[in-house]
């Protein structure tokens, strides 16, 4: 009885194409988890063809199978472990030779492996003329040229692998496992024999524009302009979608009360209603233009330049070159900065990128520092708060890379050429990513209003609020009403200045606080905890104890500074 | 006596051969894994200012080195 059901994977190493592959083959049945306890991400997905049913996983791009990292391990392990039918090995033709290296150890594994020798549009603009056919008599498994972005060469891949599986071909020119050195001579070898340069290499469009964005000089404007662009297309057309939304679901509210009333259930439902459009109103404005522009400049290779440029800087703080785009980010909304961790290598250099995005000002706390400071201290002490912000992320991203265990990584990055973005991959990637931080955000959202409301109608917030005045109060020198507003705040942190408006009655927060008060509770707001829509965002990244922790770190931390800082201000006003 | 000098001294367009890589295990086997040991051919292509990487080219790919990381290699200049 034949096997319907195939088991393969995408195995191959950084920029090689795998996602457009994966997206290909997957489409829409696609699914992005998390590798079982741990918090590397598992994308998998499904196919039917020729009347089988394939299951694909896409394995992390990694460049060894040894034990250097997480990625590493975890595809190790899969590949020898679990039912495998056959290998796609994605290998970038215009980089022949160091991708063999990454194939020779996959072969060593013993399973089938069908090589797809992608972006061959690509080399031959190179000038570079491969020959398949010696190629896979050198290596001993079948190899097909494959243009991805184009779809070309995909089912021939799936024909090749359904073929192996069916006539359980030995894996003919078995490799042993080789030495570092014996792989790299064999690679080199093999390259001389089936690679021919026919153009003389002329300069292409992508060395010059190379020749701009990572200049000595003006690379640093070119990214700037870049970069600055990237961050306010995702602040204006965050904040008109927001408005947007705000628009649609003005009358809501009204008509709830119309339908259901004004009792316990229906205040308590309308919170659930309340909070899924607050987190739609926080996550897709800023989520989405943010995920496709960050998609689109890795796509176009543009972000290995940015790593390049800012690495040095990013060494004083722990962390590499990548790490600027999360932490400007962050500036917009610290939700996507956080999820964007993911673009640096390992694990160490992630959790510290993370860490710090939840201390970047978003804009939810830009309103309470211009609304509150801004407005009724001055734009001059605004401005000290973010430049505190700033001095803060470098001391406290110093400590990180101090105290956390794990020596700083160096910087090993493949410089990709530019090339054509892809854009069913972007949008795809991007639907897949919003998706999956819904799952998680959604619940923690609409739970946590709800709790909040019932608190509330129980008449508990000033209880509450009594209950954290030694805090509050004594320590940070607040008004009483603080605890309540610090509360709310976790929902959404400018819900401490609308909801002090709500609460007086007036939004002339002078009469309530002086100059000293105002200060203080900003800048209590810019550190304490993070919103709970970024928590659900750390607990997808990081895994719910490391939430736990930089939670814990950063209410204690809040609260040692805001506690410092009243002293201090109290002697200059 | 080979002219062994750490790859960061260098100018961009200079071709060297690796003599050997200074440091952790960790380090020597990433580096072996993109194809960097004894006898290989590197190209300085770009150094970044302010002390930051440095891109070199290798076995056809272009690689960007931490600084910390590329100070530690040692290589011998060809012509």
């Amino acid at each position: 009885m034949p096997e319907k059901k195939l088991n393969t994977v995408l195995a191959g190493i950084a920029n090689v194409g795998k996602s457009v592959i994966f997206n290909h083959l997957t489409g829409l049945h696609q699914h992005i988890g998390n590798w079982p306890g741990k918090t590397i991400e598992k994308a998998e997905g499904t196919l039917h063809y020729k009347g089988y049913t394939i299951d694909v996983l896409d394995l992390p791009g990694i460049y060894s199978l040894g034990t250097y990292s997480i990625e590493e391990e975890i595809s190790r392990e899969y590949i020898t472990k679990e039912k495998v039918d056959f290998i796609i090995n994605i290998v970038d033709s215009t980089r022949l030779e160091t991708n063999l290296l990454f194939t020779l150890q996959l072969l060593a594994l013993q399973k089938p492996v069908v090589l797809a020798l992608n972006m061959m549009d690509l080399s031959r603009k190179k000038g570079l003329s491969i020959d398949c056919q010696r190629l896979q008599e050198l290596l001993g498994i079948p190899v097909v040229p494959m243009i991805a972005t184009e779809g070309k060469g995909i089912t021939e891949v799936l024909d090749e692998g359904i073929e192996l599986v069916k006539t359980q071909k030995p894996v003919l020119k078995v490799q042993k496992e080789l030495t570092a050195k014996e792989r790299a001579d064999l690679s080199h070898q093999i390259c001389r024999e089936v690679i021919k340069v026919t153009k003389p290499k002329k300069i292409s469009w992508s060395e010059k524009f190379d020749n701009l964005t990572c200049h000595k000089i003006w690379g640093y404007p070119v990214m700037a302009v870049i970069l600055s662009a990237m961050v306010l297309t995702i602040f204006r057309f965050g904040g008109w979608f927001s408005s947007f939304l705000e628009d649609i679901t003005s009358g809501w509210q009204e008509g709830w009360k119309t339908i259901f009333g004004i009792s316990i259930w229906a205040s308590l439902g309308w919170s659930a209603i309340e909070s899924a459009i607050a987190l739609i109103q926080i996550a897709l404005p800023y989520i989405i233009p943010f995920y496709l522009l960050l998609f689109l400049l890795e796509d176009w290779g543009y972000l290995a330049r940015v790593a390049f440029l800012l690495d040095n800087l990013m060494h004083r703080i722990g962390v590499h070159g990548k790490a600027c785009i999360p932490l400007m980010l962050g500036f917009g909304c610290n939700v996507p900065a956080c999820l964007s961790c993911r673009i640096m290598e390992t694990q160490r250099e992630r959790f510290i990128t993370g860490f710090l995005t939840t201390l970047v000002p978003c804009s939810a706390v830009t309103v309470i520092i211009m609304g509150l400071v801004g407005k009724f201290v001055g734009i001059s002490w605004a401005f000290g708060l973010y430049l505190f912000a700033i001095l803060i992320i470098f001391g406290l991203g110093k400590l990180a890379s101090k105290t956390l265990p794990g020596e700083a990584t160096e910087l090993i990055m493949e410089m990709p050429d530019y090339k054509q973005p892809n854009l069913k991959t972007i949008v795809l990637q991007t639907w897949f990513r919003l998706k999956d931080f819904l799952y998680i955000a959604g619940p923690l959202v609409i739970i946590s209003g709800v709790i909040i409301e019932g608190i509330h109608l129980a008449g508990w917030l000033p209880a509450i609020a009594n209950f954290l005045s030694p805090i509050t109060v004594k320590w940070l020198g607040l008004p009483t009403i603080t605890g309540i507003l610090l509360i709310f705040g976790i929902l959404r942190k400018e819900l401490i200045l609308v909801m002090l408006a709500t609460l007086l009655g007036t939004a002339n927060f002078a009469q309530v606080l002086n100059p000293v008060q105002m200060i203080t509770l900003a800048l209590i707001s810019m550190l304490y905890i993070p919103c709970i829509a970024t928590l659900a965002a750390l607990w997808r990244e990081f895994g719910w104890k490391k939430t736990l922790g930089i939670t814990g770190f950063e209410i204690g931390f809040a609260i040692l500074i805001g506690g410092i800082a009243f002293r201090i201000l109290a002697r200059l006003f | 006596m080979t002219n062994e000098i750490s790859l960061i001294k260098l100018r961009e367009g200079e071709v060297a051969e690796i003599i050997s890589v200074i440091g952790g295990r960790m380090a020597t086997k990433r580096l072996a894994d993109l194809g960097l040991i004894l006898g290989t051919k590197i190209k300085v292509l770009r150094k970044a200012p302010l002390r930051g990487p440095v891109e070199i080219e290798v076995r056809g790919s272009r690689l960007v080195l931490g600084r910390g990381l590329a100070s530690k290699i040692l290589v011998h200049p060809v012509k």
